[in-house]
């Protein structure tokens, strides 16, 4: 008797508990779950959804085909250099954003309201307001040449295209992380760089010996949240270029070629094998990456 | 921007699953009651004169305040002559194509609406479109639209839609750098724009203040300088085929221009968004331009002293593009009588006319724009005359994947960064590449 009651709270509980989550797995199963298992169907086909809608079987069709999709190689190549630019620099400036904000300045909080503004505006309006600096005739190309050197073509140039997005990216990155190592930095005891000091150490050993170390998990953070977000650029590149990842292909990006794939061309499958690829090598960036600080890991 | 980049990979994922959701359900709609549907329109049609009133969704981009309130009027028109319908506009405001294309294959697209040129093929092939020969009668009187028009819109001798409006490229030359060069008339031969360019260029130290001419270095621009020397754009199995010798002698004279004789620039060189500013900002002398740049040039560069003339023949053949819009029906609509009655309302000679009363657009229909005096007018005329020459813009199905790759390259070797033949080789052979696979 007592076995069936106890039993029976067990499953009332248990009910309840499920009745909470279920908005959340309603909002998750339908808006996460069910586009990544249709994502990796479709993968597998070729579809044709407009008009008259078929799914025919290819296996990983798909998946050879971008073996030899020059453009698929080039947007990987492009994605992969714009991570290994952007986030050892975004990271870099955020920590550097982050030790002036925790030294003891005057006016902190209007340097903290200045530095934190990028991370508020939209990336649609940022990049139409980089737009008009990077012009020709821009505020970009004055200032270079009132300095004596001169201008560039920025969005026109393929040489420099790319280039223009990265700094954009990292100077409108760099202060969300910089918020993260605030908190880290803000976490490390006086104690410790005072007896530093006692022992003689300087600022830049404290800064290396003391703050660097302590921070590190606000760091693995960091570059993981980078390389995710880097390897999913399509906003910028898509507004730069208008779409077509020009010129001469130096802003198209894998997020930017799903795009083009997926709603310019009506090539859903295609499209969702590139995704497929897309998100398989972010995750294995991001394990090798838990590999190589794990290990650190001592303390 | 990160969180946006995964909002909107997200957000298209999703999208296409819900499309694709309503699209089955509809599939299964289809099989289980195709003969109750048949039959249902036959019902719906022979009620329509009982004064029931049916509404009528039209889909289109957006255009300026006074295009818009000239397209109202035209409605109204069209619903004090047509009681019973109500038509419902819907301004795309952006990414058009892709909303459309996305709403078709949900089953939620409008009745009627905008279809370019450029992208008809596709859809044609798609068989998403109403054929509407059957709807037309005598009085709609299809001769009377400019051929090469109409023909954009046809597929296998069936047209789809009927062009609402069009513009083909006239040259537009700034009088008072003419007149400081001492060049007295409009260039009519390439090599006399040549000469003229040259003459018009105006040089700051070693920077390139006003080019003589200013050029948009893209497939859509450059497609009837492909054909004056007979190069093809595609071949008849929808392969990309501007490589050949022929294709790249008309490409040559373009990026000569820009590399040997620094006499012309695309608008980006000078900072400028377009031609049609490029040329108002007086940063160039010439410029290729359509009908869209008059009313451009009139409210934003008031005193700018410009003529038009027809483009000067290249190897001594007159070209042109010519750019055009229809009216399309989607072949799922409902209500494909008061659609029709739509679409023939605004491409007939009386919807036409209110609608191109003002010179936003011209009219497709030869009545209509001797009526109001188009081919006559001074700065209009250039761009009628080219309407009997010109080529459409359109070159097939495959036409996106050729243009993207065309485009990339082409633009790498008009700023002189490599060499024409290699440049428009590999895009060809990516081109036709991705072609295959696609298949």
């Amino acid at each position: 008797m007592t076995h069936v009651s106890s039993w029976r709270r067990k499953l009332k509980n248990n009910v309840t508990g499920y009745l909470f989550l279920l908005p959340t797995i309603l909002v998750l199963g339908t808006f996460l779950f069910l586009p990544v298992f249709y994502s990796l169907y479709l993968s597998g086909h070729k579809v044709n959804l407009l008009g008259e809608v078929s799914y025919k079987w290819v296996g990983v069709n798909n998946f050879t085909r971008m073996a030899g999709d020059e453009r698929a190689w080039i947007a990987l190549k492009n994605t992969a250099s714009f991570a290994l630019f952007v986030v050892p620099l975004q990271t870099a400036f955020a920590i550097l954003l982050a030790v002036i904000l925790n030294a003891k300045l005057r006016y902190k909080n209007f340097f903290r309201i200045v530095f934190f503004m990028p991370t508020v505006t939209s990336s649609a309006v940022l990049s139409l307001i980089f737009m008009w600096i990077y012009n020709s005739n821009g505020l970009l190309n004055r200032v270079l040449e009132f300095i004596g050197l001169h201008g560039y073509n920025w969005l026109g140039d393929p040489a420099v295209a790319m280039k223009a997005i990265m700094l954009m990216n990292i100077w409108s990155t760099a202060p969300f992380f910089m918020v993260v190592f605030l908190a880290a930095l803000q976490d490390i005891p006086d104690a410790l760089y005072e007896s530093a000091m006692l022992d003689g150490a300087g600022g830049w050993r404290r800064f290396i010996s003391i703050t660097l170390p302590l921070i590190k998990p606000a760091t693995f953070f960091t570059v993981v949240m980078g390389i995710i977000g880097t390897f999913q650029l399509f906003d910028q590149s898509y507004i730069f270029s208008a779409g077509s990842g020009g010129p001469n292909n130096s802003t198209l990006t894998v997020a930017l070629l799903i795009y083009q794939y997926a709603f310019k061309n009506l090539d859903f499958g295609y499209a969702s094998a590139l995704a497929v690829m897309l998100a398989a090598v972010i995750m294995i960036v991001t394990l090798i990456q838990r590999k190589l600080f794990a290990e650190e890991k001592l303390n | 921007m990160k969180k946006i980049g995964v909002s909107i990979l997200s957000l298209m994922l999703v999208v296409v699953l819900m499309l694709t959701a309503c699209g089955k359900s509809n599939e299964g709609n289809k099989n289980t009651g195709n003969t109750a549907t048949n039959g249902g329109t036959e019902q719906e049609a022979t009620k329509e004169p009982a004064a029931e009133k049916v509404t009528v969704t039209l889909a289109g981009w957006g255009a300026s305040p006074e295009e818009q309130d000239l397209l109202n009027q035209t409605l109204k028109e069209f619903e004090a002559k047509y009681p019973n319908v109500k038509v419902n506009y819907e301004v795309i405001a952006d990414q058009y194509m892709d909303v459309i294309k996305t709403r078709l294959i949900g089953g939620e697209g409008p009745d009627v609406f905008y279809l370019d040129a450029f992208e008809a093929p596709a859809l044609i092939e798609r068989n998403v479109l109403e054929p509407l020969d059957s709807y037309v009668t005598p009085e709609f009187d299809v001769a009377d639209f400019e051929q090469p028009m109409v023909d954009a819109f046809k597929q296998d001798g069936v047209s789809y839609g009927f062009p609402k409006d069009f513009s083909t490229l006239a040259m537009f030359y700034n009088k008072k750098d003419f007149a400081e060069a001492g060049i007295t008339a409009p260039p009519t031969t390439w090599d006399e724009l040549k000469e003229a360019a040259v003459k018009l260029t105006k040089k700051e130290g070693d920077k390139t203040v006003r080019f003589g001419f200013g050029v948009a270095p893209e497939l859509a621009r450059q497609l009837f300088m492909i054909q004056a020397f007979g190069g093809k754009v595609a071949d008849e199995n929808g392969n990309a085929a501007f490589a050949a010798p022929d294709a790249l002698k008309g490409l040559q004279l373009v990026t000569d221009m820009h590399n040997v004789d620094k006499s012309s620039g695309e608008p980006k060189e000078v900072g400028a968004g377009w031609g049609g500013e490029m040329f108002g900002q007086g940063k160039a002398s010439i410029v290729f331009e359509g009908n869209w740049a008059i009313p451009f040039l009139e409210s934003n560069y008031k005193d700018l002293d410009y003529g038009t003339a027809e483009l000067p023949t290249v190897n001594g053949k007159q070209g042109t593009m010519a750019f055009t819009v229809a009216y399309v029906m989607n072949k799922e609509s409902k209500k494909k009588e008061a659609a029709w009655q739509l679409i023939s309302f605004l491409t007939g000679k009386e919807g036409m006319k209110t609608w191109t009363s003002k010179g936003f657009a011209l009219p497709t229909r030869k009545s209509v724009s001797q009526e109001l005096g188009y081919d006559k007018d001074e700065l209009r005329s250039a761009i009628v005359a080219g309407a009997s020459y010109a080529t459409p813009w359109q070159a097939g199905s495959t036409l996106p994947t050729i243009m993207s790759n065309f485009n990339n390259q082409f633009v790498d070797t008009f700023m002189g960064n490599s060499n024409l033949e290699d440049a428009m080789k590999k895009a060809e052979s990516v081109a036709n590449k991705e072609i295959a696979a696609a298949k």
